[in-house]
């Protein structure tokens, strides 16, 4: 396995994770096996292949969990909502949620939506009501 | 039939679980080492090796470095090698594997395996901040992401589906602290109601704060050696340690548990339902439930008809968390994987008082820490047998 690309691999904190204009998560997809990653990798965790690429995610995917925080943390005000995400094209991602409305039940469709510059957290999902499917509760 | 290279649990030790604001870490330590050593009949020179066990002394006390050999100067524990091991709230399984591992390949005779924390800070913002350490803080930090949310998204995903109920939640943890109130070592001794339970604080819907562990100091210890240092008391060997790290599931692939799990029955040649007695990972005591079903105690679903028979309660077929577990006992992170192994190794002996639960043979500890993919970033499965039979 040739793995000498990895050394080549930008420095973590130059790797892009997040596209304004397309508002997605940027992370790596391997050449080799498909298998993805947020954010990007320099060697795949699936099949130890260093020929990954820059790949951005859709900005679509399934909440599969959450959970409502009553927890105070510097900056962040109880309660606020946490949830497991994986977005439709495969990363599995811990996010804050928005606008979810009490009640609901998972799996639920939601979508991504980015802070400003430099805001703390940088994105969120909140609940998408796709073509066909009932969104919110 | 065992393998007569897997070494002997031949101590355990324990300092009480809990608030100890006058304790510092070599007095936590001091009192568990020291049982340990009592408890196996040898004294500090008897002691070849020392595998130390701790998560956080480096951002709540500044000792960084070199942790097992402060605390073991207290106690004139010097020259022999001491390898300091963190493995977040996993480290003092993981400490104690190694040491299993150090005497199978001769290296040592009697080791000393020691874990020990100290969570009260009075800075609680601190001690959560070194908790949430335990994960790849590059991609979680400032997200507010504690364990207690960890575990309460992993119980929703199981409500939602319908595979537990709100109910079975407050009963597992009505158990849990039923059984630490018999333990002298645990840190919450009294005993809850359903109504209690239920009405708690919330913490991470649908968590209420009697459901989850608290910030704890203590401590545990075990001395770890070829041949039993006494000969007037069964001998407790280990049948089985697996390790294994987190990774991100590929679709439906068994959880990290369920992987260590089948791992150390296959290497202790048994099966979930040979385990007489187990204590498990419940930082928050329901995650009492998702065990049962990872560990092979039941089938997938079959959670809550196993805690509604009976069977995990103390006296039960498969006890279950008779010390109380991580949620009542305590979480003294770096030590509970020791205070798993003490409480499993008096229950082989027959030693457990009032949470003695029948006459076990075979117990399974598993200890998991922090989490990376959304799952645990190490975990440990650990199988210990009594090898004399009951008189």
């Amino acid at each position: 396995m040739e793995l000498t690309p990895a050394l080549e691999a930008p420095l973590t904190g130059e790797r892009p994770r997040l596209d304004r204009e397309q508002e997605c998560l940027v992370g790596s997809r391997c050449d080799a096996c498909g298998a993805t990653s947020w954010p990007a990798r320099a060697i795949c965790n699936r099949c130890g292949s260093a020929a990954l690429a820059e790949q951005p995610f859709s900005h679509l995917g399934s909440l599969l969990t959450y959970t409502q925080v009553w927890v105070p943390r510097p900056g962040l005000e109880p309660p606020f909502t946490l949830g497991q995400v994986e977005f439709d094209d495969g990363p599995l991602v811990f996010t804050h949620v928005r606008n979810l409305p009490e009640g609901s039940r998972v799996p639920l469709p939601v979508q991504i939506v980015l802070g400003e510059e430099g805001a703390v957290p940088a994105f969120w999902v909140e609940p998408h009501a796709r073509a066909g499917e009932e969104g919110g509760s | 039939m065992s393998d007569r290279t897997q070494p002997f649990v031949s101590g355990v030790g324990m300092h009480p679980f809990g608030r100890h604001p006058d304790a510092s870490l070599k007095d936590l330590a001091r009192v568990a080492i020291v049982g340990a050593l009592g408890d196996a009949g040898i004294g500090v020179k008897d002691v070849d090796a020392v595998y130390s066990a701790n998560a956080m002394a480096g951002i709540l006390q500044g000792q960084e470095q070199i942790r097992g050999q402060s605390v073991l100067r207290d106690v004139g524990i010097d020259r022999v090698p001491v390898v300091n091991v963190e493995n977040a709230c996993a480290g003092g399984s993981t400490a104690l594997r190694e040491a299993t591992l150090a005497v199978r390949a001769g290296a040592a005779e009697t080791v000393l395996v020691c874990g020990f924390e100290k969570m009260f800070v009075g800075d609680r913002d601190l001690t959560l901040s070194a908790l949430e350490s335990a994960a790849d803080i590059e991609i979680v930090g400032g997200l507010g992401l504690q364990f207690t949310a960890i575990y309460a998204m992993r119980l929703r995903k199981q409500l939602d589906q319908g595979l537990l109920e709100l109910d079975d939640l407050i009963e597992v943890t009505v158990k849990s602290h039923r059984n630490a109130s018999l333990n002298p070592y645990a840190q919450f001794r009294k005993a809850m109601s359903a109504e209690e339970v239920r009405d708690g604080r919330p913490i991470a819907e649908p968590l209420t704060l009697p459901m989850c562990s608290s910030i704890c100091d203590g401590a545990a210890a075990a001395i770890v050696s070829r041949e039993p240092t006494r000969t007037d008391r069964p001998a407790i060997r280990v049948r089985a340690a697996a390790l294994a790290s987190g990774f991100a599931r590929d679709g439906d692939e068994p959880s990290i548990a369920t992987a260590c799990a089948t791992r150390a029955y296959e290497e202790a040649g048994v099966g979930p339902a040979d385990i007489d007695v187990a204590e498990v990972h419940d930082a928050m005591a329901p995650g009492e439930l998702l065990y049962y079903e990872q560990l092979g105690f039941c089938e997938p679903g079959g959670a809550s008809e196993l805690l509604h028979s009976g069977a995990t309660a103390i006296g039960g077929r498969i006890a279950v968390n008779p010390s109380g577990g991580l949620c009542s006992r305590g979480h003294a992170t770096g030590a509970t994987g020791l205070a798993q192994i003490s409480e499993l190794t008096w229950q082989l002996r027959g030693e457990a008082g009032e949470r003695q639960s029948g006459r076990p043979r075979l117990a399974l500890a598993q200890n998991s820490g922090g989490w990376v993919e959304g799952e645990s970033a190490a975990c440990n499965v650990i199988v210990l047998e009594r090898e004399a039979a009951w008189n």
